[in-house]
């Protein structure tokens, strides 16, 4: 077979060069936007996805995971009283400050149980041993939290919140959404370091459920008996505190624009490429009718020419976004593209330049098939 | 049975507001293996005549019929049909396909007619190797010089045995003994091919080959 639209596009390799870069940059841009756009948000719901707990138990209407506000520890009591919880324990996260070797204070948003072990925390370790929380001051920090308090390592001493404590080790992955280091350190602990709020108080009830249980009915249940809590499934919570940075940083919003922009771009750039291209080959066209050519062939001659810009397009967009990574990476931040996400975007990119395709179909199919015998 | 028939042919162009009449009622029949000369200053509707012979171009009035059947001139697809069974154009300006080369051109034509395989690239070489090109088969058109590529150019509308040929000025771009070739290359397809031919030309060496020579003045044909 001799591919004519292929070999049309070929022969022009600067504009071809043009096409395929102009989806390329398309795609990139709404890759790697969409990418970073998850990227910040499971920042935000990271710990609650990792702590195996099937339902928590918030007060009245905290916001997010990291806002979180007290109600007595004894709650925790009549959950476990209920047939179907396997486990159920007080998480406390509190602000507490880190007072830096250089005199600066920074945040650190501290996360602490009992039993960190039985409730995954941290989910992946760089040094230290968990289990060393329990011997008395010591604390885990991420150590992603280099970035705003500078090196540190286990065995360092700190000052947090007015006690001095010593790093047992370095926790992996823990973020929030805001940056503000993720520490780890004892329930007790951390309930004395800031008193005044969590003294007989906890600010969040863990719960496991026995297997086979019925999550949804187990939630209705709780419920009932905590009347002035909220109860989440952990994907309704970890969702609430995706949805808070969304609606509240305006970060949605702004992938929705750049993603708007990449397809007008890719639109744009494709549909004008194609179409000049198009009416430089008019007279190739015109010749293809004057042999018998339907409108038919013609469209398929548009529509694979489009199809190969998609296609190539497509592949080096992605390997672009790919090559982000580690630069991504290096500032602190994350791409996290799902399966679902390539998908749309690859079939995206063969929709939007087949609809650029159409915008030239229209002119061709319009054109007078006397030009081939003008000069 | 004639390939090309047309009966009282009108064509009217609309330019603005006026209407130019170019054709005043033309009838004209080519016969297979019959070759047709038409002649005429320029600017007289010889090119017209020849689209709307070729159902490229409908007429204000008249009827075209090709190898018998009756072009029904409102339907366009129709008409794409008729030039895909029937019908091979050869151009003044070659009108080759620049990024294929001389044997894909002849290809490319017998796809868009539907021929597909082995028996489709079969009959694109036969036809290089009668316009004496199979050293020229892989050339591009570029590479090609002006004979050679109307050579091409006739390969490609002889491709799936059009009834009919339609060439419009085909040697104006040719120099003289190149063009009495093409010429005489046109002459052995009507004699050997049977196929019906017709020629605009200014050219008079088309005098030389044609059965038949038909001058158009004043939107008129005088034999
Ligand atoms: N598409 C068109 N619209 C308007 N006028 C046209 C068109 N095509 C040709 N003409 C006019 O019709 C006349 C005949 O044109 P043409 O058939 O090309 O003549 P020839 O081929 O004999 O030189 C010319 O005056 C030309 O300007
Ligand atoms: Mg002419």
């Amino acid at each position: 077979m001799v591919d004519l639209a292929l070999r049309m596009l070929l022969h022009d390799r600067l504009r071809f060069f043009i096409t395929v870069s102009g989806v390329a940059f398309a795609v990139n841009l709404i890759l790697s936007q969409v990418g970073l756009f998850f990227g910040l948000i499971s920042n935000s719901s990271v710990i609650v996805r990792n702590i195996p707990a099937e339902i928590w138990v918030t007060s009245k209407n905290t916001p997010n995971v990291d806002f979180a506000q007290a109600f007595p520890e004894a709650y925790v009591q009549r959950v476990r009283s209920i047939p179907g919880v396997q486990r159920a324990d007080n998480l406390i996260v509190t602000f507490l400050n880190i007072h830096l070797p250089n005199g600066a204070t920074e945040g650190t948003v501290t996360y602490a149980v009992e039993d960190f072990q039985a409730w995954n925390l941290p989910w992946k370790l760089e040094s230290g041993d968990i289990r060393d929380l329990r011997r008395g001051n010591f604390m885990f920090t991420d150590a992603s939290a280099v970035r705003r308090i500078g090196a540190f390592q286990a065995g360092d001493y700190r000052e947090v919140s007015g006690v001095r404590m010593r790093y047992a080790g370095r926790s992996l992955g823990a973020t929030s959404f805001t940056t503000t280091p993720v520490s780890f350190m004892d329930y007790r602990l951390a309930q004395r370091m800031n008193s005044n709020l969590l003294e007989g108080n906890t600010t969040y009830i863990l719960v496991k459920a026995a297997p086979g249980a019925n999550i949804q009915a187990l939630k209705a249940e709780i419920q009932r008996r905590l009347p002035h809590n909220d109860v989440y499934t952990r994907n309704e919570w970890a969702k609430r505190s995706d949805d808070y940075w969304i609606k509240n940083t305006g970060i949605g919003l702004n992938a929705y624009l750049t993603v708007a922009l990449g397809i007008l771009v890719g639109v744009v750039i494709v549909a004008q490429t194609l179409y000049t291209s198009t009416m430089e080959h008019i007279k190739e066209f015109g010749t293809v009718k004057a042999i018998g050519g339907s409108n038919a062939d013609i469209y398929r001659l548009l529509g694979r020419q489009a199809l190969v810009a998609a296609v190539l397009g497509f592949a080096i967009g992605a390997l672009l976004t790919l090559a982000m990574e580690p630069g991504v990476a290096a500032i602190g931040l994350r791409l996290i593209l799902p399966a679902p996400v390539w998908f749309s975007v690859a079939l995206g990119t063969v929709f939007m330049c087949l609809l650029s395709a159409g915008v030239s179909f229209r002119k061709v199919a319009n054109i007078d098939p006397g030009l081939v015998f003008r000069s | 049975m004639p390939v090309l028939e047309a009966s009282d042919i009108v064509k009217e162009y609309q330019e603005g507001r006026n209407r130019t009449r170019i054709l005043h009622g033309v009838s004209l029949t080519v016969e297979p293996g019959e070759v047709v000369a038409l002649e005429g200053p320029s600017g007289s509707g010889k090119t017209t005549l020849l689209q709307i012979l070729g159902c490229i171009l409908s007429p204000t009035e008249g009827r075209v019929k090709v190898n018998g059947e009756p072009a029904d001139l409102s339907d366009a697809s129709a008409l794409a049909e008729l030039r895909k069974r029937h019908i091979g154009f050869v151009f003044q300006q070659f009108n080759l396909f620049p990024s294929l080369n001389a044997l894909e051109n002849v290809q490319y034509a017998l796809q868009v007619k539907g021929h597909r395989g082995r028996g489709l690239k079969e009959e694109a070489r036969r036809w290089i190797e009668a316009m004496e090109l199979s050293d020229r088969a892989h050339y591009l058109p570029r590479d090609l010089s002006g004979g050679q590529k109307q050579r091409v150019a006739i390969a490609r509308a002889m491709a799936g045995n059009p009834a009919a040929l339609l060439a419009d000025e085909p040697t104006a771009n040719l120099d003289s003994q190149v063009g009495t070739q093409v010429l005489q290359l046109f002459r052995s397809l009507a004699t050997d091919h049977g196929r019906g031919v017709l020629i605009v030309t200014h050219d008079p060496k088309v005098r030389d080959i044609a059965d038949r020579v038909l001058r158009i003045r004043d939107g008129l044909i005088h034999a």
